[in-house]
């Protein structure tokens, strides 16, 4: 044994032998965190969609495959998925060729593809599928990374963000390639290089700005001056502080937020669903809230910080961070201090994609966890 | 494969991710540090005021209209009544001007209207001015009604909203008394705040506009509760509507149909009151107008009647200035008595002029020959310009003055109409401040029979006879006898002491010897046995006669040629004496001759009124 490297070889023995809750919870308390804020999520939802059964029962229905597609996740060994995530980001390519090219008749914009039963957003999923490609291939040889692979992953993140804002989804593509560079940028890429490729992005702006659409270039335009939009943006801002404000410390109590049941807030069940909480529950319910997401990123980063191989780690401390960066800009942008993008609130708020994509990323992180016996 | 530079490499990559972790951290805390102590902030420090905008969100207050106040005869019978209009209104918000204007044509097709109806409909709508209320049809008949009903949901934009409108029962019969209504504009501020953002009429003139603020009455509120798009959730609370007042005037319709009818479109007024407490009993400004085609329940275009140059607006009765001319001559006669300038048997010559001190400019009297030896019952019976001129230069013009004012003359009678006139009462001070010169004897003696300067309204005269009427008594006059149950009462405004009361019968009886007296200027009224009457004519000139070298008739046919320089008829009257019931006033423009326009006039009203009461 001597200094070598801890080993998942070792571990196996203990793995089959043993088949307990808490080996297929993983992390209790993670999972308790998850199961307590979905529950939350429903309830809140409830009051944000106006009542709707409909809604929460299906935001129910997502949860459960979500969490049974999470515990299944779990059960992997992280280095058994590993090679294959430089194949699924191949998939997804292809996912979101295949929308561009047979848009979805149901949807404005080509971002759904419909299985009939259920339908789905490759470019949510991409969010997932690219970090984790992107970390399996810097970690694929045990020699530090070299400008070739940079480049090589620099423009499979570019790939990625050009194929989603082409849909055109420039919120959601921003979201992809932030979870793209996250690996990247946490493996060690050098400084020099960011300046670099900072340099290189503000002297192709110009380009882009012209090849965006109308529509596209006045959000940002908003984004950076949102009294030129009174009554769009700058007209939900200040509804949805007016519910936070008149919450107080208390809430104005549940189902009872004036703002939330007539209507004022906008997006009240998906990305303004913090201001209903507020209404409704005031301060207390959003430390609540805060607090939920404080322990499950706690959780999220101890393991990665106690993972084996720079594989997990990475894999672990992106999959937090991109969390972190959902919980941020939502209750920011909700609360007026970042302009509005379309960031839901992660597992509270209305979206099916959004959330099995999030409790899988959570069973990629219990994968990674090391055995609580063993330690 | 597993070497010592695996495990450093594993070291290495730990090292830099903690780095890197920590600026990431740093970077998102920060962020989620500022937007907690923005929610800090919102909810323990600026709760109230978010408390508040989120009611105000949520409440709105809905005025309910009530139905403006009916005005009635004191008999009950009905002057104005409120007719309920069905009206098609676009609300313009943001819609495309085509796609309006097709709704419209839509519209217009399923109301069967033609082309160019559906035209003059689209013209109605200025797409420059957005979010603001057209009326595209009024008054829709119940067919219309029917079919838009059927197809309502087509047209989200355009609604049926009933309006409350104001009918004048008779039409033009009491036009300048109850005057119109019109859309409230910024002149009519001080009513603001009383709900006419839903009901815009407001009364422009006459007693609609006096009478304003209490036929208006008090709107009620309901206050709902209300969701993002505007849609009424609940009703929270609600305070009713006042009851409308009703109004009750002391006119006398068949009265003041006969006055319309002598009058017969004749540029002219006539007033009658009752003497004794005020009441206006007639109230005829002429021409007139239909009030109604101004309140859209007839017919009819503005224009057209603006198009009348004999200004049918304009209301003669109180703000028509006219010289008094010799219906004057009584007031002069008693201040004469009252000073001791003169007494009943003091007589003047009268040869038909009349210069000051003996000499310079002659001031011509009516008859071209005079009047002979006159005393002051023969000049008022004849109407001896002379004499008065006489008697007037013998008196202080601020004497004349002040006595006459004390009888209303050129002061606002108080009558309960918006837009009284003052008319001018001439002194010194008048004279150097309006016209600029010091005041000259020989306006003295042009004031000494009601010319010159001095002009005074209808009302003013009504008032100022009823003193003679009432021996004294100096009343306002008032048009609504009663608010509701309410009377009003009368008002004393002065009373005007004789030293000698048995003047004030002595000059009654000089103005009945006006009628009945053979001499007197309006005998032509006299009837063996009829009703007594108290009169005076009155010959206002428009044209001074001041030529020295024509004669008076000379004058006369060269002035006629221009009808409208020709002399107003004026007749003051009351009875029956000696208990008079009915104080009447008439002012015929240019009707020349006072015995035979004027006076007739007067004379009808007093006997169908006297009969009507007995």
């Amino acid at each position: 044994m001597s200094n070598r490297p801890l080993d998942y070889s070792l571990n196996k023995p203990f793995r089959r032998s043993k088949f307990s809750a808490g080996n297929l919870f993983k992390d209790f308390t993670l999972v308790l965190s998850i199961a307590v804020l979905l529950v939350f999520g429903f309830f809140m939802l409830y009051s944000a969609s106006g009542q709707s059964e409909f809604m929460v029962k299906r935001q129910i229905i997502y949860s459960i495959l979500g969490l049974i597609m999470m515990f299944i996740v779990a059960q992997f060994q992280p280095r058994s998925y590993k090679p294959l995530f430089m194949h699924l980001f191949w998939v997804g390519i292809a996912l979101l060729i295949y929308v561009l090219i047979f848009p979805s008749q149901d949807f404005s914009t080509n971002r759904w593809i419909d299985l009939g039963f259920i339908s789905f957003q490759p470019s949510e999923a991409l969010r997932l599928i690219l970090p984790l490609s992107v970390a399996s291939f810097l970690t694929r040889k045990e020699l530090r990374p070299t400008i070739k692979d940079w480049v090589t992953v620099f423009s499979a993140v570019f790939l990625c963000f050009f194929l989603v804002a082409k849909q055109p989804d420039l919120g959601t593509a921003l979201v992809v390639a932030t979870a793209g560079l996250l690996p990247i940028f946490l493996s060690g890429f050098p400084f020099s290089f960011i300046a670099i490729s900072t340099l290189i992005l503000i002297s192709l702006y110009p380009f882009y700005w012209a090849s965006l659409k109308e529509y596209q270039q006045q959000r940002i335009l908003t984004l950076f001056n949102p009294d030129a939009d009174p009554l769009g943006t700058g007209w939900n801002i200040a509804q949805s502080k007016m519910a936070i404000g008149s919450g107080g410390l208390f809430g104005k109590g549940y189902l009872t937020g004036t703002q939330s049941q007539l209507n004022f807030i906008p997006e009240s069940h998906s990305d303004f669903i913090f201001a209903v909480i507020a209404e409704e529950l005031g301060l207390v319910g959003i430390l609540f809230l805060i607090t939920l997401y404080a322990i499950i990123l706690w959780r999220i980063f101890i393991i990665s910080f106690n993972a084996e191989t720079e594989f997990n780690r990475l894999v672990a401390s992106s999959i937090g961070f991109i969390f972190f960066i959902y919980v941020v800009i939502n209750i920011s942008m909700v609360v007026g201090v970042l302009p509005v993008v379309g960031v839901p609130l992660p597992l509270v708020s209305q979206g099916g994609t959004s959330l099995i994509v999030h409790l899988l990323a959570f069973g990629f992180v219990l994968s990674i966890k090391k055995r609580q016996t063993w330690s | 494969m597993f070497d010592s530079s695996e495990f450093s490499k594993e070291a290495e990559s730990k090292k830099v991710l903690k780095n890197r972790s920590s600026i990431l951290l740093i970077i998102l805390l920060l962020i989620g540090f500022i937007s907690l102590s923005q929610i800090f902030k919102l909810t323990i420090f600026d709760q109230e005021r978010y408390l508040t905008g989120s009611e105000e969100n949520r409440i709105t207050i809905i005025p309910i209209n009530n139905s403006r106040g009916l005005i009635k005869l004191s008999t009950g019978e009905l002057v104005v009544e409120n007719v309920v209009f069905q009206n098609l209104i676009l609300e313009l918000g943001d819609e495309k001007e085509l796609f309006i204007i097709s709704s419209v044509k839509d519209l217009g097709k399923t109301l069967e209207l033609d082309t160019e109806q559906i035209q003059n409909i689209i013209k109605k709508i200025d797409f420059n001015k957005r979010y603001r209320k057209v009326t595209l049809l009024e008054n829709l008949s119940n067919k219309h009604i029917e079919k838009y009903l059927l197809d309502e949901k087509k047209w989200p934009f355009i609604s049926l909203q009933a309006e409350l409108r104001r009918f004048l029962i008779d039409g033009p019969l009491f036009s300048h008394l109850v005057g119109y209504l019109g859309y409230a504009d910024s002149e009519d501020e001080e009513i603001k705040n009383k709900g006419f953002e839903t009901n815009p009429w407001v009364g422009k003139t006459g007693l609609e506009k006096e009478y304003e603020e209490i036929l208006r009455g008090s709107f009620g509120f309901k206050t709902v509760e209300v969701d993002v798009h505007g849609e009424v959730i609940r009703e929270i609370s609600r305070i009713k509507p006042s009851e409308a007042n009703t109004i009750y005037l002391s006119l006398d319709r068949n009265l003041q149909m006969l006055a319309r009818e002598e009058l017969n479109g004749r540029r002219g007024a006539i007033v009658a009151l009752d003497p004794n407490n005020g009441l206006i009993k007639a109230f005829v400004s002429s021409p007139d107008f239909d009030p109604n085609i101004l309140n859209r329940t007839e017919k009819g275009r503005f224009e057209d009647i603006a198009k009348n140059d004999q200004g049918p607006f304009f209301n003669r009765v109180i703000s028509g200035k006219y010289p008094p001319a010799s219906t004057l001559k009584p007031f002069i006669g008693l201040l004469g008595l009252q000073e001791g300038i003169i007494e009943w048997p003091t007589t003047v010559e009268d040869p038909g002029f009349f210069q000051v001190n003996g000499e310079g400019r002659k001031y011509r009297g009516w008859k071209e020959d005079g009047h002979g030896t006159v005393n002051l019952k023969k000049a008022i019976v004849e109407s001896s310009d002379v004499y008065f001129y006489e008697l007037s230069t013998q008196i202080s013009v601020d004497k004349i003055s002040s006595f006459l004012e004390s009888f209303g003359f050129a002061s606002i009678s108080g009558i309960d109409m918006f837009g009284e006139g003052f008319g001018v009462l001439p002194d010194r001070k008048w004279k150097l401040g309006n016209i600029g010169e010091t005041w000259f004897v020989g306006d003295t003696v042009n004031l000494g029979i009601g010319q010159g300067y001095i002009t005074t309204t209808p009302i003013q005269l009504a008032v100022a006879v009823s003193a003679l009427a009432n021996k004294g008594k100096v009343i306002r006059p008032r048009v609504v006898e009663r608010i509701n149950d309410v009377y009003t009462s009368p008002e004393v405004l002065e009373e005007v002491i004789l030293s000698d009361k048995s003047n004030w019968i002595k000059m009654e009886k000089a103005m009945v010897d006006v009628i009945e007296s053979w001499q007197g200027t309006a005998h032509n009224l006299f009837v063996e046995g009829d009703i007594r009457l108290a009169g005076k004519t009155g010959t206002a000139q428009i044209k001074s006669l001041f030529e020295d070298d024509l004669s008076v008739k000379e004058e006369y046919s060269d002035i006629r040629k221009d009808k409208e320089k020709r002399d107003h008829a004026l007749f003051v009257g009351y009875g029956p004496v000696p208990d008079p019931q009915l104080t009447v006033v008439i002012v015929v423009e240019n009707g020349e001759s006072a015995s035979t326009v004027a006076a007739p006039i007067a004379k009808k009203m007093i006997n169908l009124y006297i009969k009507s009461r007995s």
